[in-house]
């Protein structure tokens, strides 16, 4: 007995030991290191992608390019959502729109190096978009939906003729296009599909090495910007949870985040006045009815829906106040807000009317029933199931506001919290009511939410795949307004046609925009300055965004 | 979960407490509850959880889902676990979900008992190929990994409603205690008594039902009182892991909004800690209960009462 | 010899009845959930076999029979084709779950052997000493501990172990960053450094257990007539204690060990959530999570194996150990 007991101490005590030590040690080896040059400048990222790393980079593959662009490869053109879609020349000097907006032509830069020592040219710009047209897999973005034809014209002029004039395109093409190297890429025997373990290319990093918990890349000798990067190396680790990418994040040993943090003032800022975050919001996230459902097309029922919602309320009780609240016109403030129809929106009026929802859906001839629900003439009840995605707990809890703000008007909603592949599969196809939803892509401007929104040419009969005019939305109208919008390079022009649209969304009401989804940002400016903010908002600010991710790296220096 | 608490489970060291019928044994069981400090710890804990669950709008009188109140404030005398970080009143919270919890652990309880009575008495019973075959299935389940199983059972069914949980709990737990009471009723099987009722005629059922399982009595309602045990603790695995309903009300999803919110790495630790505690005490009242049992059953485990007085000269 | 050939076909037959269960149980599932998975391997991009094999696997869009599906898939099992995993797409099963076993192996094979040695020693004393101190402490404290559910020990471990005194981390399995994975001495000590609170977590629960068992069959044996004996004989208390009684109180102790293993697995799994450490338990509800129904096939399957080995390792040791219950069998 005695001697059990004994073992017993001195192995807890040599755990405690190698504890106590440990964990003294380890806090020093982490991440930056302030005041040292910038061969040892070290920054860690925290993003949470959910699986571990495959170690692979091909960048025009979806399954791999969030390691990739940005990183190692760079576009053509680098265009800022956040200021109105300012542009800044990267692997393109200058362009030209030809006549009519049928043709666009970009002058190459001269002298930029691929990280094998390969000059890069107009030949590979070419080859990027020919390959992209070869394995349509690979056109993520559509580009050839409305190109025509790409060619090389000379050493360092690439000129691309449209088959439809779609100038909103330009940021597809010359922002989200990666460029890859001809003479690499021909060689693979199946580039859409391939891995490549190692990248070659134009960008500011190099990946040096990856393992399926870490990712490290080291700074381009050679990239063309001289005396950039300034950040010697990048730590990339893969983390499979929420938890364990916030954890190095408060502790500090991940110094940009990408991350959703419950109660971040608690959990984040609190523990060092150097932790920063900011959120810019980005796209609606929006009740969405299925305007086939012959209740919700009325469109005083959806106007009532719309003023009977707190957004406040959703904002401060459902995303602990990160999202801010959505308005009618769709137009996503501040980041749009130069596009804002001001006048159209203070006709509408406060966007939280109990008494006003009550009064349309009066004169739509419902009134409450006995048990509460508005009930019409025929007998039909205001009672709808909402699609909701159970995995996103803050949606789960804003859902729960929506519904208490739609009970206290007489319409009652059911939440069906769903995985994420039975949601999609709803909501794709039709098979909903009521959904809770936020569009999949961002552009520089409020067009491109209004159109995937509005656009019959991105919707679907139900039972068929809608690409993002879920609700079924289809007005010859309003699609002659979208096409005029995308013929036009004029600003003025432009305004114009987003304040008919704003009309559209205020007049029909064929979503009910609640709150607006922003992006996760996190920072730490102990040993880092040169953080996109809110006063500076140089670039979409989250890692996985690219290639704003690159504008970022380039900002970035240690102090 | 807990392990198995009692002495080795598997040869019927359980003695039957003896040859009386059903109405004196369960005097017998008052009677030695009311003298067992443990087992009266664990019953007067349980039935105040029984009470909480029967009155819970007497005793919390927030909503437990509205998101009434201003967030994430302390305890006060307001709010006696203070508000979570939705403004819903965390007291309430635990409160309401007693009844869930119990709920779960009373119905599989029994039902996982009933099943565990049947199969196992029938098997000592039927005897040969009938108990081959059920003992066969019985250690089968009982050595595969049941919460693994629940899991993925779960998964398939993207997250279970209290029924779907009730259902797969009940249909994967009984093997444990179908064991034990297999092993007590073949021992019980030549028992002079048993001899006598077969003598007088009485047929295979009748001498089942009226002369073995009254014997067995506190075999059963130990029995009872794990598989409850085991229920509330699965339960509210299951559904702190996210793969229970999270729109009810209860311990587990509680503590899995807790989770999903940081609770303790943000300054709210009671979201966490309060259902979980409630669970610890839960499970505790059922396993007191289920230990003063053991030693009711097994006059040898009583604690020793040493007399300070002796003193040998 | 006929013990152990019996003890291993009851193994054969219980890992038959986890494969059939496995394969019945998405068949059986309203609506196949697997259909759902099956679209996002398409959109992923997945080649023929590989959507022939998961096909098989889960009976999807599939035309043979019931039986002939069942015969493909215990073919593709026993050859360990476990298919792709869809949240690493396109790594295979069986690579992704590699580098998790050593994790879970280390953290309940440690503390299993360490609850066992704390475990039957406390038990042994507490029953030697019936009526002291520690006797009249002992059961109705672990009594309690083995019924608190393991993910709130962790968590109460991780409040004021991890975050409030800062001791010891409370997340992962090292630092990724920093240590790279080898044999080298800051590796191991950052290794032990993130152990230590799921291993005291899942310590805590498990060995009220051990030391319960222990005691009650210490106290069952102590009655026995050979340590009466042995007493009168005037053999030094330890002596009897420990060669004479606790050697046979011991091996119904294994029995039990191996019923709780499974106990211990469904404990780790939870610890290892709570502390997001990257075990087999993780992985499995991070499948659960991403509904990459392969992988978590697959872990069930492993997971059930190691428990049935473990069951089998035990009754042929306890054949070995214990000459009555050969001579009984």
């Amino acid at each position: 007995m005695r001697r059990l007991t004994r073992y017993g101490i001195i192995l807890t005590a040599g755990l405690l030991a190698a504890g106590c030590s440990a964990g003294s040690s380890s806090s020093t080896s982490s991440g930056s290191s302030s005041g040292n040059t910038s061969t040892n400048s070290v920054l860690t990222i925290s993003n949470e992608n959910g699986a571990l790393w495959t170690c692979g980079f091909n960048p025009l593959n979806s399954s791999y390019n969030l390691l990739s662009v940005g990183f190692t490869y760079e576009p053509l053109v680098y265009v800022n959502p956040l200021q109105s879609g300012k542009t800044t020349p990267m692997l393109a000097t200058s362009w030209t729109w030809g006549a009519g907006n049928k043709s666009l032509t970009f002058t190459i830069r001269p002298g930029v190096k691929w990280s094998d020592g390969t000059p890069m040219t107009a030949a590979d710009v070419a080859y990027t978009f020919n390959l992209i047209k070869k394995y349509p897999t690979l056109d993520l973005t559509g580009v050839w939906s409305v190109l025509s034809s790409v060619t090389a014209t000379a050493p360092y002029t690439v000129t691309m003729d449209f088959s439809t004039v779609a100038v909103p395109y330009f940021y597809y093409i010359a922002d989200q296009t990666p460029i890859v190297p001809q003479h690499i890429f021909s060689t693979i025997a199946n580039p859409a599909t391939a891995s490549i373990s190692h990248p070659v290319g134009t960008g500011p990093y190099l990946m040096s090495k990856c393992s399926p918990q870490n990712i490290t890349y080291t700074a381009n000798p050679h990239y063309w910007q001289p005396g950039l990067p300034r950040i010697h190396t990048l730590q990339y680790p893969a983390f499979t949870s929420n938890n364990t990418a916030n954890d190095t994040l408060a502790s500090g040993q991940a110094q940009w985040g990408a991350q959703y943090i419950p109660d971040i003032q608690a959990f984040y800022t609190s523990k060092n006045p150097n932790f920063h975050y900011w959120f810019p919001p980005v796209l609606n996230v929006s009740m969405v009815p299925n305007l086939t459902n012959p209740l919700l097309s009325n469109v005083k029922v959806r106007e009532a829906i719309s003023y009977a919602i707190d957004r406040d309320k959703v904002s401060t009780i459902g995303e602990s106040g990160y999202e801010p609240p959505a308005n009618q016109t769709g137009i996503v403030t501040p980041t749009f807000s130069s596009s804002l129809n001001s006048q159209a929106l203070a006709a509408w009026g406060n966007g939280y009317d109990v008494a006003k929802a009550k009064s349309l859906l009066a004169s739509a001839g419902f009134h409450p029933g006995s048990d509460g629900i508005m009930t019409n003439a025929a007998g039909q009840k205001l009672q709808f199931t909402v699609i909701n995605i159970g995995d996103y707990s803050d949606w789960v809890a804003s859902m729960q506001v929506i519904q208490q703000d739609l009970r206290a008007v007489g319409i009652s909603i059911n939440p069906s919290n769903l995985s994420n592949t039975d949601y999609q599969a709803d909501l794709f196809n039709g098979h909903y009511q009521l959904a809770y939803v936020e569009q999949y892509t961002f552009g520089p401007g409020p067009y491109y939410e209004l159109n995937n929104w509005l656009n019959s040419a991105n919707t679907a009969p139900v039972g068929k795949q809608a690409a993002s005019n879920y609700e079924r939305y289809s007005s010859p109208a309003t699609d002659k307004l979208l096409n005029q919008y995308s013929t036009t390079t004029d600003p003025a022009t432009q305004q114009s046609i987003l304040n008919q649209l704003q009309q559209v969304m205020l007049s029909q009401v064929p979503i009910i925009p609640v709150v607006e989804g922003v992006d996760w940002y996190q920072y730490d400016t102990s040993s880092f300055t040169g953080w996109p903010t809110s006063s500076n908002p140089y670039a979409q600010p989250p890692v996985w965004a690219f290639p704003d991710n690159e504008q970022v790296l380039l900002h970035l220096s240690p102090k | 979960m807990a392990m198995p608490v009692s002495g080795v489970p598997t040869d019927g060291s359980r003695a039957p407490a003896a040859q009386v019928p059903a109405g004196h044994a369960l005097a017998r069981i008052g009677r030695a509850i009311r003298s067992n400090r443990k087992a009266a710890t664990g019953t007067i804990l349980l039935l105040i959880f029984i009470l909480v669950a029967l009155f819970p709008g007497v005793i919390a009188h927030a909503s437990p889902t509205q998101d009434a109140y201003p967030p994430r404030l302390g305890p006060s005398s307001a709010h006696l676990f203070g508000t979570n970080a939705y403004g819903q009143d965390l007291f309430a919270q635990v409160v309401w979900g007693t009844r869930n919890v119990l709920i779960i652990a009373f119905v599989v309880g029994l039902a996982t008992t009933g099943i565990a009575v049947l199969i196992g008495v029938a098997a000592a019973y039927l005897g040969g190929a009938w108990d081959g075959t059920l003992g066969v299935l019985t250690d089968v389940l009982l050595v595969i990994p049941l919460f693994p199983l629940l899991i993925i059972i779960a998964a398939y069914a993207h997250g279970g409603t209290t029924i779907v949980l009730i259902t797969a709990i009940t249909l994967t737990s009984w093997s444990y205690t179908a064991r034990q009471l297999r092993s007590q009723a073949l021992t019980l099987r030549n028992r002079d008594f048993l001899e006598a009722a077969r003598v007088r005629g009485e047929r295979k059922l009748y001498v089942i039902v009226m002369e073995v399982i009254p014997t067995m009595t506190s075999l059963i309602v130990a029995s009872f009182l794990t598989n409850a045990l085991y229920a509330v603790l699965l339960s509210s695995s299951l559904q702190f892991i996210g793969l229970g309903d999270p729109n009810t009300v209860s311990w587990g999803t509680t503590l899995y909004w807790a989770e999903n919110n940081a609770a303790l790495q943000t300054g709210e630790p009671l979201w966490a800690i309060a259902p979980g505690f409630c669970i610890a005490l839960l499970g505790a009242a059922f396993a007191l209960l289920n230990y003063a049992f053991d030693e009711i059953g097994n006059p040898a485990l009583r604690p020793v009462r040493r007399s300070k007085r002796v003193r040998r000269a | 010899m006929r013990y152990a050939l019996r003890r291993l076909g009851f193994f054969v037959l219980t890992l038959w009845a986890a494969l059939t269960i496995n394969f019945l149980l998405p068949r059986l599932m309203p609506g196949n959930p697997a259909l759902a998975m099956m679209s996002k391997f398409h959109s992923a991009g997945a080649t023929p076999q590989t959507l022939r094999a998961l096909e098989t696997l889960f009976g999807v869009n599939n035309q043979q029979g019931l039986l002939t599906q069942y015969f493909g898939y215990l073919h593709q099992m026993l050859t360990g084709n476990f298919g792709t995993s869809l949240s690493q797409y396109p790594a295979s099963v069986t690579s992704v779950i590699g580098s998790a076993i050593w994790w879970t192996l280390g953290l309940v094979g440690v503390t299993t052997i360490l609850a066992f040695l704390l475990g039957t020693g406390l038990g042994i004393v507490s029953a030697w000493r019936r009526g002291g101190k520690l006797d009249s402490v002992i059961p109705p404290v672990f009594v309690i501990t083995s019924a608190i559910p393991y993910f709130w020990v962790a968590m109460v471990l991780v409040l004021i172990f991890g975050i409030t005194l800062h001791w010891f981390p409370s997340q992962g399995g090292y630092y990724v960053t920093t240590d790279t994975p080898g044999l080298n001495f800051t590796f191991f000590q950052d290794v032990l450094n993130h152990a230590f609170l799921p291993a005291m977590a899942l310590l805590i629960t498990t060995i009220g257990t051990w030391i319960l068992t222990m005691r009650n069959t210490m106290i069952t044996t102590l009655a026995e007539d050979y340590v009466r004996m042995a007493r009168a004989k005037g053999l030094p208390g330890w002596r009897i204690m420990l060669d004479y009684a606790a050697r046979n109180a011991i091996l119904p102790n294994l029995v039990g060990f191996a019923m709780s293993l499974g106990f211990v697995v469904s404990g780790a799994i939870l610890v290892e959530y709570v502390f997001n450490y990257p075990g087999v338990g993780y992985m499995l509800l991070q499948a659960v999570d991403g509904e990459d129904y392969p992988l978590m096939q697959a872990l069930f399957l492993l997971i059930t194996v190691a428990v049935l080995f473990a069951v089998l390792a035990a009754d042929i040791l306890t054949a070995i150990l214990d000459p009555r219950t050969r001579a009984a069998r």
